[in-house]
């Protein structure tokens, strides 16, 4: 397992918003994080990515318990974090966006032929075929264009989780496809992916596992290929379905 | 006529040599001995003969940054072998000559009216220079055995001799495969898939058909019909003289262009909109399910319009798959979307091709 979360806890003052919670998450594999607002899909991805403190719990990289304090921390273990909002700017270009804080220098200056070539053949490797110029501004292009930079960008620091937080949640129908295609990409290459979303179509259509977070507890994670749609929507709205879920006989890696 | 063990075997070695450097690319001598776990003089021995031949040539290689002369590469020549491939769909036409390698030389593309025989295009549309091609193949939607097809919803042909009528317009034989399982050969060769033993390509076009390869190559019986399993008995009528249909029940006529639309009201809280991709998600997903229960594929491509239709509907799909279906073969079952798109079929008719050429050579 890269990343497994055991007994996770955080409190936001009197508020418990994530409570023992247990996850791993393999290389090559999509792990989808689905609950219902509220639920702490956010919280959870804050602490892995090291933006807020845990109170309880362990965080194991590669079997060794870490102490993640800030974003760089995540970073320099390989995880990064695709956010809602990108976090691009506008009037950069594509490879400027995707080196952005981290570029690389010959001398005392820019290697921007370097930086091109690199930017180039990390969109092939993904298979990128919808940008075209690298050399154009981010503000000319479309959210789904967008958001596959901002995927590109996760992916070019040999990182090795990729957190996706709602990435189509803005997009169109036929943008929505490339990007959950390229989810699926990021995983069949090698790297783990833990992909959050609302939309169950778009989990089932990319996810090896889903786990569902129901008022900061897990309810159960499921082999995507043993799940059923209704299954996956009574363990977000009532945090139990059948046998499966918080307070079932089975607790199914969840406890009680 | 037996040849002599010797003679024998070089010719299993030149033609594993060709195909290596058909499907892998230009490569060192030294990356060659090591791939087909040969000596390396006969490595050496079999490239100065193919080079004779005119199969091969040897280019000097970009400098590796490290010190040194640069290596040699072993790149085959596109010329020396040549397949001309061709897809028919109901309402065009397309042919790529491609050289060894891969290599596409020539490509066009046509139109076909209503009425039009695809037989009388194709002797068009290839000109002279399918009768100089090595190999010739035809890719066609439906139920193809050994050239003929035996049902094509899209091109309305029951039993016709496709590959006899090929002959007879074009002067020259035809191999004739199914679409979906040419496409199937795309993807694991010149696509994402070859880690795939048993591969499935599901086929979205005027009707739906499906191909099943084994280790990248087609198989007799590898044709399916699947857009006539029948999902509800007793449903709706069908062309072909069944009730209930896959095909029927999912209306894949016009449904095509219609996705992107449903989906799109759909996700704006069109109930009517979201019960139609339900129904066709788990119409879909249990007809995947009779297939899969039958013939245990480890990954599943969707290929023409069933790409968006998956993309769409990949809940109701993959939950009707999961309650018809044993769980060891569900479990290690890849869903995926062909990463070749459109062009598949007619890089999978061309490989197709090459498989039974480097075949013959053995």
């Amino acid at each position: 397992m890269f990343l497994e979360l055991t007994g996770l806890s955080k409190r936001f003052g009197p508020v418990e918003v994530l409570s023992d919670v247990d996850l791993a998450i393999d290389a090559g594999e999509v792990c989808a994080l689905v609950g219902d607002n509220g639920a702490g899909k956010s919280t959870l991805v804050k602490c892995v990515a090291g933006i807020h403190a845990i109170d309880g719990g362990a965080i194991t990289v590669d079997g060794e318990t870490r102490i993640i304090s800030g974003p760089r921390d995540a970073a320099a273990l390989g995880i990064e974090v695709v956010y809602q909002d990108l976090a691009l700017c506008d009037n950069l270009d594509v490879v400027e966006n995707l080196f952005l804080g981290r570029e690389k220098v010959r001398g005392l200056v820019l290697d921007d032929d370097a930086m091109e070539h690199l930017a180039a053949e990390t969109l092939s490797s993904l298979a990128v075929r919808t940008i075209r110029n690298l050399r154009q501004p981010v503000a000319s292009l479309s959210g789904g264009q967008r958001q596959t930079v901002a995927i590109a960008k996760a992916v070019l620091w040999n990182s090795r989780l990729v957190i996706l937080d709602e990435p189509t949640a803005a997009l169109g129908v036929a943008q929505t496809r490339q990007v959950l295609e390229l989810i699926r990409r990021l995983a069949d290459q090698g790297l783990a992916v833990l992909y959050i979303s609302h939309n169950l179509n778009d989990v089932f259509a990319v996810a090896d596992r889903i786990a569902a977070l129901y008022l900061g507890r897990m309810a159960a994670v499921l082999d995507a290929a043993d799940a059923t749609q209704s299954q996956v929507v009574e363990l977000i709205t009532s945090g139990r379905s059948g046998s499966l879920g918080i307070g079932a006989a089975d607790t199914n890696g969840a406890r009680p | 006529m037996a040849l002599p063990p010797a003679v024998e075997l070089r010719r299993r070695n030149r033609a594993a040599l060709l195909e290596q450097l058909h499907r892998h690319g230009p490569q060192t001598r030294a990356a060659l001995t090591e791939a087909l776990e040969l000596n390396r003089s006969t490595i050496g021995a079999l490239a100065t003969d193919l080079a004779e031949s005119g199969h091969l040539q040897e280019t000097t290689g970009q400098s590796t940054g490290s010190a040194g002369r640069p290596s040699t590469l072993v790149a085959c020549v596109p010329q020396s072998i040549t397949v001309a491939a061709v897809e028919i769909r109901a309402d065009r036409l397309r042919f790529a000559l491609v050289g060894l390698g891969g290599e596409v030389l020539e490509r066009s593309e046509t139109a076909l009216e209503d009425g039009d025989d695809p037989m009388t295009a194709v002797a068009v549309i290839t000109g002279g220079t399918a009768g100089d091609a090595d190999e010739a193949v035809a890719a066609m939607p439906g139920l193809v055995d050994e050239g003929t097809v035996a049902h094509s919803t899209e091109l309305g042909w029951v039993d016709r001799d496709a590959a006899a009528d090929l002959e007879a317009a074009t002067g020259r034989e035809w191999q004739v495969v199914d679409t979906a399982t040419a496409a199937a050969v795309g993807e694991w060769s010149r696509g994402d898939a070859h880690e795939a033993r048993k591969l499935l390509y599901l086929h979205g076009g005027r009707g739906l058909t499906a191909g099943l390869v084994i280790e990248g190559r087609s198989q007799r019986g590898g044709s399916i019909q699947l857009g006539h399993i029948v999902v509800e008995p007793g449903g709706r009528e069908c062309a072909c003289g069944l009730r209930g249909c896959l095909e029927a029940e999912i209306a894949a006529f016009g449904f095509a262009e219609d996705i992107e639309n449903t989906t799109l009201a759909a996700g704006m809280g069109d109930a009517a909109a979201r019960n139609r991709l339900r129904r066709s998600g788990e119409d879909l997903g249990r007809a995947l399910g009779a297939v899969v229960t039958a013939t245990g594929p480890d990954e599943i491509l969707f290929g023409g319009w069933l790409r968006e239709l998956y993309l769409s509907t990949a809940a109701p799909v993959r939950s009707a798959l999961a309650e018809t279906t044993l769980p060891h073969l569900r479990s290690r079952l890849r869903l995926r979307t062909p990463v070749l798109g459109d062009e598949g079929a007619l890089i999978g008719a061309a490989e197709t091709g090459f498989a039974a050429i480097f075949d013959r050579m053995r």
